[in-house]
């Protein structure tokens, strides 16, 4: 946006009155500044990922147990593509073994929802479509979409 | 000539000319559909239900007073889930080595175990009905 910025403010400029165009120049300023503020938002984001491996690194280096992962419900909110083709649609039913609702899942405690989806990577829960998909996320993606759902109210 | 003494209605007439019609078989599907509509949301007894979870069984020694404050938060809460889906799980911890739909965990297993089919009716039924904390959103 801020690339384009001149000559929007000379095409603008090509056909009101200076007075109007002081307010056209606030109001793209205004907008100018509010996609740096969003661009600033997501960036930690996208770089957050390194920043907190960082001391989870050294504290492995340290001592021998695993860093622990820590969910994270707004990265979370892009890894439910996956679930919400089932546990999004109210009323929705699974027709394997019966026909049954699946359950609903918004509010439900973050750590059974690790646990239920780890039980299906390990095949200690046998039903065929939450295996396929628990065997498509990381530790980490679990523990992201269980604070995502957790989060919900 | 004989005539019936006793007056028909109009529908009779049109039976006894025409047999069965199209409007009589359409109402006996949708009796029968009714009927296969009322058994498929036929769901427990609430009250024995109660009994059975916070009593009998004890499921709210685990779950929570509330069955939405369980003790562990790798338990789940329970309150307000669909009945059907609470019914399938605990038959699913019964049938825990069936290969396409138990679910093999040594406490809900032993939990399960002994429910009969309508104890776990009756169970859901209870559970499904209590104010949630869940919610199904996007």
């Amino acid at each position: 946006m801020i690339k384009y910025l001149p000559s929007q403010l000379r095409f603008v400029r090509s056909f009101v009155t200076p007075r109007a165009f002081a307010g056209v120049s606030i109001l793209i300023g205004a907008l100018a500044f509010t996609d740096l503020a969003i661009g600033q938002g997501v960036a930690p984001v996208t770089a957050g990922a390194p920043a907190a491996s960082a001391p989870a690194a050294a504290s492995t280096a340290a001592s021998s147990t695993p860093p622990e992962i820590v969910g994270d419900a707004q990265r979370g909110k892009v890894k439910v593509a996956t679930c919400i083709g089932c546990h999004s649609i109210p009323g929705y039913k699974a027709d394997f073994p019966t026909v049954y609702s699946v359950p609903m899942l918004g509010g439900q405690n973050a750590k059974y929802i690790e646990s239920a989806l780890k039980a299906y990577q390990k095949g200690e829960r046998r039903f065929p479509t939450m295996i396929a998909t628990a065997r498509s996320l990381s530790d980490q993606d679990i523990a992201d979409v269980a604070a995502y759902y957790a989060a919900q109210r | 000539m004989s005539r019936p003494t006793t007056p028909r209605s109009a529908e009779d007439l049109l039976m006894i000319r025409f047999g069965p019609s199209k409007t009589d078989c359409l109402a006996s599907i949708a009796l029968a559909s009714l009927f296969m509509a009322s058994v498929a949301h036929a769901r427990g007894n609430a009250d024995n239900g109660k009994e059975l979870a916070t009593k009998k069984y004890a499921c709210v020694s685990c779950h929570g007073a509330t069955f939405n404050n369980p003790i562990d938060p790798s338990y789940p809460k329970l309150a307000g889930q669909h009945y059907d889906y609470l019914r399938q799980a605990l038959i699913a911890y019964q049938k825990g080595e069936h290969p396409t739909f138990g679910r093999a965990n040594a406490v809900m297993a032993a939990q399960a175990k002994p429910l009969s089919g309508k104890e776990i009716d009756d169970i859901a039924t209870y559970l499904s009905d209590l104010p949630p904390s869940l919610v199904l959103k996007r």
